[in-house]
């Protein structure tokens, strides 16, 4: 087990194309790390860095205190699963996940052994003798999986393992991937760009944009505390919503103000607000942070555009302009489409955002 | 660290030319045996035996009594035989464009007259059409008893029996291609047809053709490359210069008359008039095809 | 219910009237085929029947009685229904000489005595049967034509000599294509595609005096080099397609596991592409075995098979049954390893994206 260190990694294909700008990053022993981001972000450019398989174009890569960054992929001690399995057509099971082993020279024996224990965890002991042509996508995914633990590496990189899953099935791979990593304890690195698998998997979650990192952090903080309209937008579904907002001062207070709300924000926010006196702001609130209210104590009222129902509870959409609000409503009573709806907003999770630098502010 | 970066660039520059060795052989052999060779008749084409720049060579050939016909007669059957056999096998291949039991056989049945060395090809038709060949023996049977003498013919008649063996040779393949072609395409696109009112005929021009028609490009002009070069069949069935053909007069040339001083140069000419004609077909085709078009499907 | 028997019955109709289409096109594109293989089996006599028999006989009848000089031979004609008097001797050596190549049925002469012994007692005339030789066409064309079977041997010189050079260099270039962006790619697609559309006449021509230079003409090794030009070109496009089918990412995969670049391709894309490189060895195959033009100007005493049967045609006027044989001998391989890379000689010829 290890940690893994990445020091101003910078990947450059061709002149100009920059696919990974100063990546720096530290990954902690045990530790399960999600880069997430949307496709292109260059996430598993980075993660293929790590593997050995795409070359650094600068900076450093540490596994533990070894700097890997010169060195092929297979002197790293690292062990990956691929996208699409890659499991070789024309192995059995058995030889599939004994291959490294093999090549490592282990006695016979000792890789009977291993092999039957990783199969054993992770459930496909019984297909030790087929070939993939005859098992299912998921089964495939297993051995996969058997063949990345069998190696006992010290850093376990998934690509977008789950990927290629039907819905269902997914999802009870998550959890089965989270129990292999508790029982393993290898640090590990995934790559995906399902926000909501990053969420439920994650010790710490990495956001990518274009190369390069906007927020790292536990899957609350990123939730709660996104650092930029991209991770506010990114992170969770339905997804932030987003106001205009001017910024008044009246009487030493400020006041947040547009053709549809004007209200005064709690003191914890003031504070901030204090340089942007007569700027233009970004208000982000999550949906379940818009409560439904009787008149009086409103920020905001406006018709229902549709309700979706969602079981449990439903979302409800409004329009502002151009624009829809969502907000996530308890199931009952139903509200129908023209009924106005009164809002107002929890105000302990608002987020601010410079719309400039789209960062958020009062952090 | 020294060490290190030696060791880095090293490994940069080794994974970096990998590629290149790669394809180094494939350059050299080309260099070698094609660019070589091609270049080489370009080049003899305009010397004399002294090594005199001339047009004396080419000026011989267009004066060959055999050129005229020799192109006339290739022309003729590039032409007839393509479109012959590009509107058989299409209309074939409509008719035959669903999954049958036994199409797998089928469509290995079609493929066999192309798969076959042209000297067999010569060796079947050379015992069907002779007097006594197994085609008069076959109309025999079915009660025509006077025998057809096939070879004996005018010019007309002679190009008319290559254009018929080229397409019993041919049309099953394009045949396949086409229904290869037809089969990629989607079902929906020629249902949408139907549906909004189009009949079989309007369907099929509308949206079939159309939509085969990169299939059609390809293979029309890889036909008409191979159609250009027929020579050996007639000069099986009916002996060097009773029809003769570009490739034929190469042959006619270099083998039949070697002793002249000029037969190499006549078969140089001749290799080079059809070269020229081929390359500006294959041209032709690349450019139909895209080859000009960048690399669409270079590794992401 | 009702309703639905008519259109069900227009199905029966419909779908027959399909199959004997299909047959009908299938025994039309196979009927030339078909008299080749009869004819090859044929006796010399049958061969200069009219008409021809459909099949060849697997036996003869013979009859036998006395003659003018000697004994009268006679054959059972299927056709006419009788027996024809084919030779009226009393050498016997002269009649299983006739009977041996003749009629392909051969008969010992000590049983050409027996029966004339049940002539003299008697029996008059003597019928019997002799099996046929089926084989004795392709037996009398490789011991008659001279040169058949060194040119035989020859030619699966040339076309292994083919294989090997097409596929190392052609294979390596077609890897370099699936797997890496490279400087002159697309110039490099672009040449391997117009060379292997190049007319091979083209070039077998100046390659007299560059492979006389280097002792190479008139040799099977010239012959290959030259086929292999053509050759080097369909393997880099099949070589190519084949390792674009098999995932970067399984090589990867076995590197990340502890293989080299090498060992990777050696253990894990090598032998998933074995059955493609066999197509492609195939094709290889098929084009010097099939070709003749480059083969007539690049030799000289040293034939391939393909120019010795085209010479024996050009002189067949006399052995058709021969000929025929000849044909089929060198039509077999072609049509075998046809069947075995249909699937490829299909995307070749629609449309062609390497």
């Amino acid at each position: 087990m290890a940690t893994l260190t990445m020091q101003d990694v910078t990947k450059q294909f061709g002149r100009k194309v920059i696919a990974v700008k100063e990546f720096n990053l530290e990954v902690q022993d045990q530790e399960f790390l999600v880069l997430l981001g949307p496709s292109g972000c260059g996430k598993t450019t980075a993660m293929r860095m790590v593997a050995g398989l795409e070359e650094v174009t600068n900076g450093r890569i540490l596994i533990g205190d070894r700097d890997v960054t010169d060195l092929p992929p297979r002197n790293r001690n690292v062990s990956m699963i691929f996208q699409n399995y890659a499991v070789w057509p024309h192995m059995t099971v058995f030889d599939n996940i004994g291959f490294a082993l093999k090549l490592k020279k282990m006695p016979k024996d000792e890789i009977e052994k291993t092999v039957k224990e990783v199969a054993g965890m992770t459930n496909i002991d019984m297909l030790l003798e087929r070939y993939p042509s005859q098992l299912s996508g998921g089964q495939q995914q297993r051995v996969a999986v058997a063949r990345a633990i069998a190696v006992y590496p010290e850093i376990f990189l998934m690509d977008e393992p789950l990927s290629n899953l039907d819905a269902k099935l997914r999802v009870s791979m998550r959890t089965e991937l989270k129990a292999i990593h508790d029982k393993t304890e290898a640090t590990t690195v995934f790559v995906t760009h399902d926000q909501s698998e990053a969420m439920s998997m994650a010790d710490r979650i990495v956001i990518m944009k274009d190369g390069e990192v906007i927020q790292v952090g536990s899957p609350d903080d990123v939730y709660h505390r996104s650092a930029s309209i991209f991770v506010a937008d990114f992170i969770g579904t339905p997804p932030t919503n987003f106001l205009e907002v001017d910024v008044k001062s009246e009487n030493g207070d400020y006041r947040l103000v547009n053709p549809h709300v004007d209200f005064k924000p709690e003191s914890h926010i003031s504070e901030s607000l204090r340089d942007y006196d007569k700027k233009n702001l970004i208000l982000g609130i999550r949906p379940e942070n818009i409560v439904l209210t009787n008149q009086k104590d409103a920020v905001l009222s406006a018709e229902c555009l549709v309700s979706e129902p969602q079981g449990s509870h439903q979302v409800v959409a409004i329009q502002l302009d151009q624009q829809y609000i969502k907000v996530i409503a308890s199931a009952q009573p139903k509200i129908n489409p023209g009924e106005t709806v009164h809002l107002a907003f929890k105000q302990d999770t608002l987020r601010l955002f410079d719309p400039e630098t789209t960062l958020a502010i009062g952090d | 660290m020294a060490v290190a970066i030696g060791n880095k660039s090293f490994r940069n520059v080794w994974s970096k030319a990998i590629p290149y060795l790669l394809i180094l052989p494939v350059v050299v052999y080309y260099a070698l045996f094609w660019v070589r060779p091609v270049l080489k008749t370009v080049f003899e084409s305009f010397r004399d035996t002294a090594g005199q720049f001339t047009l004396q060579n080419y000026a011989m050939v267009f004066s060959d009594p055999d050129f005229i016909p020799a192109v006339r007669n290739t022309a003729i059957i590039v032409v007839f035989s393509v479109t012959l056999e590009f509107l058989a096998a299409l209309f074939l291949a409509i008719l035959i464009n669903r999954k049958f039991v036994g199409s797998s056989f089928f469509l290995f049945v079609a493929m066999v007259p192309m798969a076959l060395p042209a000297v067999a090809v010569g060796a079947m038709w050379l015992t069907g059409l002779t007097a006594h060949g197994w085609l008069n023996s076959l109309l025999f049977y079915l009660g025509v008893s006077k025998k057809i003498y096939w070879l004996a013919g005018s010019e007309w008649a002679l190009l008319a029996i290559i254009i018929i063996i080229d397409a019993w040779q041919v049309i099953p393949s394009v045949m396949i291609i086409l229904l290869a072609g037809l089969q990629n395409i989607p079902v929906e696109a020629e249902e949408a047809g139907y549906v909004f009112g189009g009949n079989f005929i309007t369907v099929l021009r509308k949206i079939t053709i159309p939509m085969l028609q990169s299939t059609i490009q390809t293979a029309v002009i890889l036909r008409l490359i191979s159609a250009i070069q027929i020579w050996l069949i007639m000069v099986l069935l009916m002996g060097f210069n009773r029809l003769p053909v570009l490739v034929e007069r190469i042959v006619y040339y270099h083998e039949e008359v070697p002793g002249l001083d000029i037969s190499f140069q006549m078969a140089s000419g001749y290799t080079i008039i059809v070269s020229v004609i081929v390359s500006i077909a294959a041209l032709l085709y690349l450019k139909v095809s895209g080859a000009f078009g960048g690399n669409q499907e270079a590794r992401q | 219910m009702i309703k639905k028997k008519p259109t069900s019955l227009a199905k029966i109709i419909k779908s027959t009237i399909f199959y004997l289409f299909v047959t009908t096109l299938g025994v039309g594109i196979l009927l030339p085929a078909f008299f080749l293989v009869s004819l090859s089996f044929l006796s010399t006599r049958e061969a200069y029947q009219f008409p021809l028999p459909l099949l060849p006989a697997l036996s003869a009848k013979y009859s036998l009685t006395f003659g003018d000089r000697g004994y009268l031979l006679s054959v059972y004609d299927d056709f006419d229904d009788e027996y024809q008097t084919v030779l009226d001797t009393a050498e016997l050596e002269k009649m299983s000489v006739y009977m041996r190549s003749q009629i392909g049925a051969p008969y010992d002469i000590p049983d050409i005595e027996d029966r004339i012994a049940e002539l003299e007692s008697g029996t008059d005339p003597v019928y019997f049967k002799a099996r046929k030789n089926l084989l004795l066409n392709y037996d009398l064309f490789f011991k008659v034509t001279r040169d058949a079977v060194p040119a035989l041997i020859r030619s699966l010189q040339i076309a292994g000599m083919t294989i090997v050079i097409s596929l190392s260099i052609g294979g390596m270039a077609g890897y370099a294509f699936a797997r890496y962006v490279f400087i002159g790619r697309d110039a490099l697609k672009f040449s391997v595609l117009f060379v292997r559309m190049f007319p091979g006449v083209a070039i077998a021509l100046p390659m007299v005096i560059i492979l006389a230079n280097m002792g190479f003409y008139d040799q099977p090794i010239g012959l290959s080099l030259v086929y292999s030009v053509g050759s080097i070109a369909l393997t880099v496009w099949i070589t190519a397609s084949i390792f674009m089918g098999i995932p970067e990412s399984l090589e990867e995969a076995a590197q990340v596991f502890g293989a080299t670049k090498f060992q990777a391709f050696l253990k894990i894309t090598f032998p998933l592409a074995l059955p493609g490189l066999a197509a492609a060895a195939m094709y290889a195959f098929l084009g010097a075995w099939n070709e003749t033009v480059s083969a007539i100007i690049l030799t000289q005493f040293n034939p391939t098979f393909a120019v010795v049967v085209y010479q024996t045609l050009l002189g067949a006027v006399g052995h058709v049954n021969l000929a025929a044989a000849g044909g089929l001998a060198m039509a077999i391989p072609s049509v075998i390893f046809t069947f075995f890379i249909r699937r490829y000689i299909n995307q070749m010829w629609g449309g062609v994206t390497v």
